[in-house]
């Protein structure tokens, strides 16, 4: 097991003293700018008081451990507030070299799942939507990716109505170590997934594929940040949207490349078709870049289905609607279709 | 079969590009429309198919005696039209063995007919892709995604001879294909044409006209047929050019 990153985990206290600390999200927080913030219930442990005058004191004792220290970096609301409130942490180790397949499923509102993949392991994880009582669910992944290890990471359930619901990954990857993360929303509600990725080793890589689904009120955010640490990294990110009725998705992505990073190479892409007038998508890539020798792409497409492709479908005698059907299903498959065989791809193709 | 009566249709900002086009086909009959570029043949195309970019004026287009003006474009086709354009369309993602199968039981649907099975719908794929000499690579692939343009052209043919329609409006089937691709793509429209069915063949060459003997052949200049007459025509075309007709009038 890898201490360190297991001792740099926050305790409860220390996370409610940082949630104490950094406030409520406002729109004027970068972290949320595209999010419903006025949705987000306080937390009783905040105080009702706190939600209208957020602190400006640390209420956190000084820092003494690296736990402290860890716990100071964390500025993400979603990230503490599974901590906070008390979830109990599953913590687990895959052995070095080891081959598993999994499905993680939190029992109670709260989860907090912390992975230790040793090297050269293999991993396919399924996370599967936790059943909830109340009306919001938050959870959180710590996932440590020893070197070489291969892992997959994926969700694709049915479309779940949660008033509510933040899911927060933390992934550090050592040299070589692949995560191929994949998901497919078609939740009616406001959500939101964060993913904090530290790409530490050489030739680590981050393959991120999301596909969104929604319709009606539905709105879901989503919040990337990738730190490329060491060299020759590889960093990919691939979100595609298919929105009807008044849904909304916005997608945060950051890129931060450090010195020394020689050989990185990352890129960005946003695909979104509005199947609605009253449909929304925001987009915000961020590229933060302290090296010369890399490779960094982003780009955002915004449109309808294509009308030469509907013609061409319906002038064979396909109904209009059988036709938006089958284009609609192709732009989503097409999101993982360069995934190699593997039980996600099998899973995520079967739900569309 | 197939009769347009005074077709005239423009574009969105106005222009009108077919000026008064009238055609009769008849069962069995194979008509060749050439002409210049721009003139307005691929135009004639797609205002029968109902492409949303064309308006159209006035005339009538009826298939059997019904309007196909008046039908969604999903209905023109179950009736009995294909269209195959100068340029199809590629839709990577879709698969060419499912669009044909869901094609094929929208047409069945429509009219009335139980689905197909899988293996009937197998067997008939089978053997028309015999016929047109294409090999298993089809199947898999996207709607002519990443097809050259002999291919696309070949699997245009291919859907013609699934969909099995009564009358086949080709846009210059033949462009692309190389001498062996002509000759497999024009048996296999031979081969699909029967005494009930017609075909109208745009296109700017003799050479498909060798394999596919026309009953008429048209000339279509400045959106209206300006002269019309027999296999001969096309031979003429092909050796003056189509100058001599406005001279000789």
């Amino acid at each position: 097991m890898n201490a360190e990153f297991i001792q740099n985990l926050p305790t409860a206290e220390q996370a409610i003293a940082r949630l104490r600390e950094l406030g409520m999200p406002r729109r004027n927080n970068e972290l949320w700018s595209f999010f419903p913030v006025a949705k987000i219930p306080t937390p009783e442990f905040m105080g009702t008081d706190f939600a209208t005058a957020p602190t400006t004191t640390p209420a956190a004792a000084p820092a003494h451990s690296s736990s402290d220290e860890a716990v100071q970096k964390e500025s993400d609301f979603a990230a503490l507030l599974p901590i906070a409130n008390q979830a109990r942490p599953m913590i687990r180790e895959i052995v070095a070299g080891a081959a598993e397949m999994a499905m993680l499923k939190c029992n109670n509102d709260f989860g907090h799942t912390v992975l230790d993949i040793g090297k050269g392991a293999k991993v396919s994880l399924e996370i599967l939507d936790n059943k909830v009582t109340h009306d919001i669910a938050a959870e959180r992944f710590d996932i440590n990716v020893g070197e070489n290890a291969d892992v997959e990471i994926f969700f694709a359930n049915p479309a779940c109505d949660l008033p509510l619901r933040f899911r927060h990954f933390n992934i550090n990857q050592a040299a070589g170590a692949n995560v191929r993360f994949s998901s497919i929303c078609k939740d009616t509600a406001i959500g939101r997934v964060s993913v904090e990725c530290h790409l530490k080793g050489e030739g680590a890589n981050f393959d991120y594929r999301s596909l969104h689904i929604l319709d009606g009120e539905a709105s879901q955010h989503s919040r990337l940040t990738i730190y490329h640490e060491a060299p020759r990294t590889v960093s990919t990110q691939l979100a595609r949207n298919l929105l009807s009725g008044s849904a909304r998705v916005s997608y945060d992505g950051s890129v931060i490349v450090g010195y020394d990073c020689t050989g990185v190479n990352s890129s960005q892409l946003v695909n979104t078709i509005l199947m609605s007038e009253d449909a929304s998508v925001s987009v915000k890539p961020v590229l933060k870049i302290y090296h010369d020798d890399v490779e960094c792409t982003h780009g955002n497409t915004v449109g309808e289905l294509d009308a030469e492709q509907m013609f061409y479908l319906v002038s064979r005698g396909i109904p209009k609607k059988s036709a938006q059907e089958m284009l609609m299903r192709s732009f989503a498959q097409e999101t993982f279709l360069p995934l190699p065989d593997s039980p996600a791809k099998k899973r995520l193709m079967s739900s569309l | 079969m197939l009769s347009i009566k005074n077709l005239k249709a423009s574009i969105e900002d106005g222009t009108q590009i077919l000026k008064g086009i009238n055609l009769e086909v008849k069962p069995g009959e194979v008509h060749a429309i050439m002409g210049p570029n721009g003139s307005g043949k691929s135009t004639l195309s797609k205002v029968i198919a109902g492409h949303p970019a064309y308006h159209v004026d006035g005339g009538s287009v009826e298939l059997d005696g019904k309007n196909l003006l008046e039908m969604e474009i999903n209905e023109r086709a179950n009736s009995g039209l294909f269209i195959s354009t100068q340029y199809p369309t590629e839709i990577p993602g879709v698969n060419n063995v499912e669009f044909l199968k869901m094609a094929l039981n929208s047409k069945r649907a429509f009219l009335g007919q139980p689905e197909m099975s899988d293996e009937d719908f197998k067997k008939l794929c089978e053997e028309k892709m015999s016929l047109l000499e294409m090999d298993e690579r089809y199947r898999e692939r996207g709607v002519n995604d990443g097809m050259s343009g002999g291919e696309k052209k070949r699997n245009e043919i291919l859907q013609m001879a699934i969909l099995d329609p009564k009358v086949s409006f080709l846009d210059e089937t033949d462009s692309g294909l190389d001498i062996d691709a002509l000759r497999i793509v024009a048996n296999g429209i031979n081969h699909i044409m029967s005494p009930e069915k017609a075909v109208i063949l745009v296109t700017h060459y003799q050479r498909l006209l060798d394999y596919i003997k026309p009953t008429y052949v048209h000339v279509l200049r400045h959106g209206k047929i300006i002269l019309s007459g027999g296999p001969e025509l096309a031979l003429k075309l092909e050796d003056q050019g189509y100058d001599w007709i406005e001279e000789a009038k």
